[in-house]
């Protein structure tokens, strides 16, 4: 984790360097993006939630559910969050907010009808290890110099062969160009491995919070067997895919080295060993 | 929890604090006086169950030390599984002292076996108007109180014991944190 977020700042400060000694006027660009991104993490929590169609639940409404996130947050100590419910029969779970305060875990329906209770206690807690670890911070830094890595790959062929005012400026766009593509390709693969990195931390949490690693494993179990090609992807592509229990995104096509989420088998694997650590120490 | 732990996602469970534990003893007359609540005759610890063999024989050990323990104060006891999945070793003693010294043992033993992360309240219960429950958070290292009325909290009691009590019992001042209980086998 620590190597992958190494080498992550490393192709950024590579990228800031260029764009400073380039001293094109991208700045508005940046600037745009980075007030962009800003919003979007600070009100994370609502956008999330309307997008995924969650409603906030009451302790009235859900009382099981609150005296379970309860109890994890008295033993992790851990301020409560808010607890919401997404009404849809796919099993999934997820975390966001833009820090402790501002947490909100979600739960769809259909993972409370497929899981029993200590299975789905081990996901909760998998989801309170995420905001524990400010995996909404770290994913939205770790992102951002991507996205105007990728949006420069997208544009600049347009801005830069267009205007051909001088040789100059030209082979700056040409270098610009080239940079952020190497840029977004590294970066991409490193966010992706930390991502991942990140979904064992939360489920070396959950183990260790739950004190049972077994549960959180059978729950795996159980969701990925039981997952569905799902409806509009792209609501749930980017960094926030990285909070859902299971990946959003059908992955099976798709290589590991680009995916937000290990391996059901990898994780059930790692799993086993923390129990063993459990056992051993 | 540090920060760093945070960001390169290391989770550690905080130590119970047990230093504070002991200060019910001596509020329990300030209890009685100003609030007209008398000691319950029960409590009980609420540990979250670990999967490790570790664990049974921290168990066994601790109902073998209560059993050997009770047999001077005849505190009865019992070890009972909630609807959460979490264990109580619940103590049942009409002599208030005999209830805490025993709490205070059983954690203690729990804390010697590694088990403090694991600890997560012990609760005393008073009667006055209904029951009232006092809950030690481990990891808070302070008490709050929790006053169930069916399916509610009764916070108009809640307020007022913290009012009345805050010179004598170290009282949670973060009532966000104030988890109720429910569902408790005391």
């Amino acid at each position: 984790m620590f190597l992958t977020m190494f080498l992550l700042a490393m192709v950024y400060l590579v990228f800031l360097a260029v764009l400073l000694a380039m001293d094109t006027s991208q700045t508005v660009v940046i600037l745009f993006m980075a007030g962009f991104m800003f919003l979007q993490y600070f009100y994370s929590d609502k956008l999330i939630l309307s997008s995924m169609g969650a409603r906030i639940v009451s302790e009235n409404e859900a009382p099981e559910l609150y005296q379970m996130v309860s109890r994890l947050c008295a033993i992790a100590d851990l301020p409560m969050p808010r607890i919401a419910v997404v009404n849809t029969s796919m099993p999934n779970a997820f975390a966001t907010g833009r820090n402790q305060k501002h947490a909100v875990v979600a739960v769809t329906t259909g993972i409370m009808q497929q899981l029993n209770r200590s299975e789905l206690e081990a996901v909760i807690a998998h989801e309170l290890t995420h905001v524990k670890n400010k995996d909404m911070m770290v994913m939205t830094i770790a992102t951002f110099l991507a996205s105007i890595a990728q949006m420069f790959v997208q544009w600049l062929p347009f801005l830069g062969g267009g205007s051909g005012r001088d040789r100059d400026s030209g082979s700056n766009y040409a270098i610009l160009f080239l940079v952020s593509l190497v840029v977004w390709a590294v970066s991409f693969i490193l966010i992706r491995a930390l991502s991942r990195y990140r979904e064992f931390a939360a489920d070396r949490g959950s183990a260790i919070i739950t004190g049972q690693p077994s549960n959180l494993a059978s729950a795996l179990m159980k969701i990925s067997g039981f997952r569905v090609p799902t409806q509009d992807l792209r609501r749930v592509e980017g960094p926030v895919s990285a909070l859902f229990i299971v990946p959003a995104i059908s992955g099976s096509s798709i290589m590991n080295l680009f995916s937000t989420h290990p391996t059901t088998e990898a994780r059930i694997a790692a799993l086993q060993r923390i129990e063993q650590e459990l056992e051993a120490v | 929890m540090g920060f760093w732990d945070s960001i390169l996602g290391k989770t550690r469970l905080p130590e119970a604090k047990t230093d504070r534990l002991f200060a019910i003893s001596t509020a329990a007359v300030t209890l009685e006086a100003k609030l007209g609540l008398k000691p319950g005759g029960s409590a009980g610890v609420c540990i979250k169950p670990m999967e490790s063999s570790r664990y049974e024989a921290a168990r066994t050990e601790i109902e073998d030390l209560l059993k050997l323990s009770f047999k001077e104060t005849g505190t009865v006891y019992s070890i009972q599984k909630d609807e959460y999945n979490y264990i109580w070793v619940i103590l049942n003693d009409p002599d208030f002292d005999d209830l805490v010294t025993n709490i205070q043992m059983i954690c203690q033993i729990l804390m010697e076996q590694g088990f403090g992360t694991q600890l997560l309240a012990a609760v005393y219960s008073f009667r006055g108007d209904g029951t009232v429950y006092l809950i030690y958070n481990f990891k808070l290292g302070s008490y709050y109180p929790f006053v169930p009325r069916g399916d509610q909290r009764d916070t108009s009691v809640e307020f007022r014991l913290r009012s009345l009590m805050e010179k004598e019992l170290p009282l949670e001042k973060d009532e966000a944190k104030w988890y109720p209980l429910w569902g408790m086998p005391i």
